[in-house]
């Protein structure tokens, strides 16, 4: 390789035909994606975040949540994400077209977030999430800075976290979840996988053929 | 300074030994001894078996390339089926959907006595398909006679372009669980009958007892 | 083979440093920097692996902040820097011409680490993108990007000014890796941040940016340093030279394929993670050829050693991941220590040996003088060596564990911390080792290369203070 013009020629040949082949290509093949309008339901999924739950989407991608927890649900038969009560069916592409900062993350240090809110076997509710958020549990650790604690003026709050287990506040004080934090809490409890869409059905199982 | 001299590594050649050393390299005739090289060879199978394997394994799991496809074990005969709606089933949504035919008729589709007519062993409902399609496109006002009591208190709203504006297939699925609901037993309704019949009359306005009679 | 009859030292300094060394040690030392500074978030990350609550009462030392603060620094900060550094000065080498634009390269260097610090703050204030690879804010990037093309100007003119029209293995992946950089990484901004592409397309641009990252900027910077240093230092041509052009398109054209590695299973379409899976395999060509041809990097000298240990955990990496993008295998390591254990092997235990190594060599040509301290260096040896194989020994321990237990559903995550706390001990141990090691060789950078500055001052100082007094 004597000549230069080609070497550079190749180099960008070489990085154009990678973008071309992988992003352009599958660009034009789903990065459109339509919602999917159930003429049953007269509905169309997915739904868009509502203000609150796209404000706590940015609180969980500056805390770089994702660095431990993914959103996304493989199929049954590969690992044990639904074993696990993640979901119930695979996640698919059409899940995510309204996300503004699709959040796939690619570490599971702590449980997959995509079905967050209708997890099996128990749902979340919102004082327990507060309460993960403010204490901490096992390998979660407490992110107590999205909480302030606040003299008691009159009564309590009715946001202030109840008491006990490992909320404790100052006497005549009281733990009060910030914007942040409610914000955040909106997002986790909006996770959902509300539609079974056409391509997320599982394929028939292989048969013995198709196998190898 | 020794060659094992931490601190300063000695070059065993300049770069320009460098670039004349290889350039020869590549400047020689590759069979220039003939000699058996045992290495090019080499390189040459393992390549060979890579792109091999490339070649099958692409073909056999690139799911053909297509974008509903996420188990790489599928083909695409096992997806693309057209979803098919149950016209009982989504009739029955329809019928109980906010401001449609539960609102008068009832869910028990006994309807009002008095007031709204029933639907359960009517004799329009279990009649001539066109005329039922008609009145739920057009509507019907004046004085209705439905098992032998006449009605006259309230007017049926068009389900049709003059009023809800409902596609073909809503009509003739909600028509279809009517006449099958309750005891009826008429055959059910296609959304092309009511395209027919939409296509026949226009913008009809609502029609009557005895303009209907004439629809045999 | 053909040898070099001799020792070429003499004739081996001088005119091509005579204008390039400062830019150079500038940009270098501020790499070095940026090594001990990621270093220390690392420990910190590693720490919160086995021991959540460390650090974890203010939001700047979250985990998730933290790891991308680690990971930007070692980057953007360390590879980028001293990569681009012994790019320049082997393109210079090569030339046979001193470098041009010098200030170029200065004015860059300052930008560019202006750009990593901002960066760093702007990730502690919660500006990350959250983009594995990309995590530095949004304002930032253009900076890096203009600072990149100041330094990558006087690269491009030493390849154009060579002095003749011969092309040398370091030729292409410099080349290679001067020019697509900025292409990459500003397609990626306008992609995922200007205007960002919808739905899990998002990640997969991120994807075919990390990959490209690794392949097309990386990897080229690091073999440009081996495919230099090992022949300069051995005295021997490179055993299968008419093949390396082979190896180094396989690189080019199929690295960047490998981008949908990290999505198998995942929410897109299973084509994205086929191609990701066969271009890994196929890739498995250019590591053959990598090693058959610089096999002669385990011989005597520290450049040496840190080159061949570079380039085993170049081409063990490339096996693994080739391994792991296989569906049965990828069931278990993916979102695991398993997948982190894979990128301390390529980015640390690969690139930065690789590029260590050529500095070791490079210093003493650009200050003149020999590394300051003997022991240092071989401690550094020492110190790194160990810590890298800890490090992906207790990471990929960790993540064969979690994995197995991740794919048992009656394991609870309390118990998988259990399992894998002993794996994870060892690599903070081996974090503990590594940032040891690099403030050693901080220390040693700054006595080897800028106290001669330091003395040189004082005795011009002394000298007209002496000419003051005599007067």
């Amino acid at each position: 390789m004597k000549n230069g013009a080609i070497l550079f020629l190749g180099l960008f040949a070489a990085l154009g035909a990678s973008w071309a082949g992988i992003v352009v290509g599958s660009s034009t093949q789903f990065g459109a994606l339509a919602p999917y309008y159930d003429q049953v339901a007269d509905q169309s999924y997915p739904n868009g975040l509502a203000g609150e739950a796209a404000r706590g989407q940015l609180v969980y991608r500056d805390l770089n949540c994702a660095s431990c927890h993914t959103q996304q649900v493989r199929r049954a038969g590969f690992g044990a994400d639904q074993a696990r009560g993640w979901g119930e069916r695979q996640s698919v592409a059409r899940d995510y077209i309204y996300q503004p900062f699709v959040q796939l993350g690619d570490s599971r240090v702590g449980p997959d977030l995509a079905n967050y809110a209708a997890r099996k076997p128990a749902a979340p509710d919102a004082a327990a999430v507060y309460r993960l958020l403010y204490a901490g549990q096992g390998g979660m650790p407490a992110y107590a800075f999205l909480f302030e604690e606040r003299k008691i003026v009159g009564q309590v709050s009715a946001q202030a976290l109840p008491a006990g287990a490992g909320v404790t506040a100052r006497p005549g004080y009281e733990i009060l979840p910030t914007p942040r934090a409610q914000a955040l809490v909106a997002y986790l409890l909006s996770l959902t996988s509300p539609y079974d869409y056409p391509e997320a059905k599982a394929a028939p199982a292989p048969t013995a053929e198709a196998k190898k | 300074m020794t060659p094992n001299d931490p601190t300063f590594q000695p070059a065993a050649q300049t770069d320009e030994e460098l670039l004349n050393a290889h350039e020869a390299l590549l400047a020689k005739q590759p069979d220039d001894r003939a000699h058996y090289k045992l290495m090019p060879l080499a390189l040459l199978f393992f390549f060979s078996g890579l792109i091999l394997f490339a070649a099958t394994y692409l073909n056999r799991y690139s799911g053909h390339f297509d974008k509903t496809i996420y188990d790489e074990n599928a083909l695409p005969t096992d997806h693309n089926v057209e979803v098919k709606i149950d016209p009982v089933v989504f009739g029955k949504q329809l019928f109980a959907s906010s401001g449609a035919c539960v609102t008068c008729h009832q869910a028990s589709g006994q309807g009002v006595p008095g007031t709204y007519p029933p639907l359960a062993g009517s004799e329009w409902v279990n009649g001539p398909d066109e005329r039922v399609i008609s009145i739920v496109l057009y509507g019907l006002q004046g004085t209705v006679h439905v098992t032998s009591k006449s009605f006259n208190a309230a007017v049926m709203p068009s389900f049709g372009p003059s009023g809800f504006n409902w596609s073909d297939e809503k009509i003739a699925d909600v028509l279809t669980y009517v006449r099958q609901e309750w005891g009826n037993k008429a055959s059910a309704v296609t959304a092309d009958q009511v395209a027919a019949v939409r296509a026949k009359d226009g913008a009809h306005t609502a029609w009557t007892e005895p303009d209907l009679l004439q629809i045999k | 083979m053909i040898s070099a009859s001799a020792p070429a030292s003499a004739a081996d300094s001088g005119v091509v440093e005579a204008y390039g060394h400062r830019p150079l040690l500038f940009l270098a030392g501020f790499a070095l920097f940026w090594l001990v500074i990621s270093g220390f978030f690392a420990l910190v990350a590693g720490i919160q692996l086995h021991a959540p609550a460390f650090a974890a009462g203010c939001s700047v030392m979250t985990h998730g902040r933290v790891v991308a603060l680690a990971e930007t620094a070692f980057v953007y900060g360390w590879l980028g820097g001293i990569g681009l550094a012994l790019t320049l000065w082997i393109l210079a080498r090569l030339g046979g011409e001193p470098l041009r634009a010098a200030n170029w390269i200065v004015a860059g260097a300052a930008f560019w680490n202006l750009g990593v610090a901002l960066g760093l703050v702007g990730i502690a204030a919660g500006e990350a993108t959250a983009i594995p690879l990309l995590e530095l804010p949004l304002p930032v990037q253009p900076l890096m990007l203009v600072a990149y093309g100041a330094m990558a100007v006087a690269g491009v003119l030493a390849w154009t000014g060579r002095r003749r029209d011969v092309m040398f293995a370091s030729h292409w992946y410099a080349v290679a890796a001067l020019f697509l950089f900025p292409w990459l990484f500003s397609i990626a901004q306008v992609m995922l941040l200007w205007f960002p592409v919808r739905g899990t397309l998002q990640a997969l641009v991120a994807g075919w940016y990390g990959q490209g990252l690794w392949t097309l900027w990386l990897a080229p910077l690091a073999l440009t340093a081996a495919y230099y240093v090992v022949p300069k230092a051995s005295g021997k041509v490179l055993p299968s030279y008419d093949f390396a052009s082979l190896g180094f398109w396989v690189l080019l054209f199929v690295g960047a394929w490998t981008g949908g590695r990290h999505l198998i299973g995942g929410p897109v379409p299973a084509w994205i993670a086929t191609i990701a899976i066969v271009a890994a395999a196929t890739l498995l060509f250019h590591y053959a050829i990598v090693w058959v041809n610089l096999r002669h990097a385990h011989g005597a000298g520290v450049p040496l050693k840190f080159l061949g240990f570079g380039l085993s955990a170049y081409v063990l990496g490339g096996v693994l991941d080739a391994l792991t993008a296989i569906r049965g295998v990828a069931e278990v390591t993916q979102f695991t220590y398993f997948s982190e254990a894979q990128h301390q092997l390529a980015f640390y235990g690969a690139i930065s040996m690789m590029l260590v190594g050529a500095f070791y060599y490079a210093l003493p040509r650009l200050t003149g003088r020999p590394w300051a301290w003997a022991g240092l260096v071989r401690a550094h040896l020492i110190l790194t060596g160990i810590g890298v194989v800890a490090l992906v020994i207790g990471l990929g321990g960790a993540g064969l564990v979690q994995g197995t237990d991740l794919n048992n559903p009656a394991v609870s995550f309390a118990e998988i911390a259990a399992h894998t706390e002993g794996w994870l001990l060892l690599a903070t141990a081996a974090n503990v080792i590594l940032l040891l090691g690099n403030v050693l060789f901080l220390i040693n950078f700054f006595k080897s290369a800028l106290c001669p500055f330091y003395a040189a001052a004082v005795k011009s100082y002394r000298g007209e203070a002496a000419l003051e007094a005599a007067r």
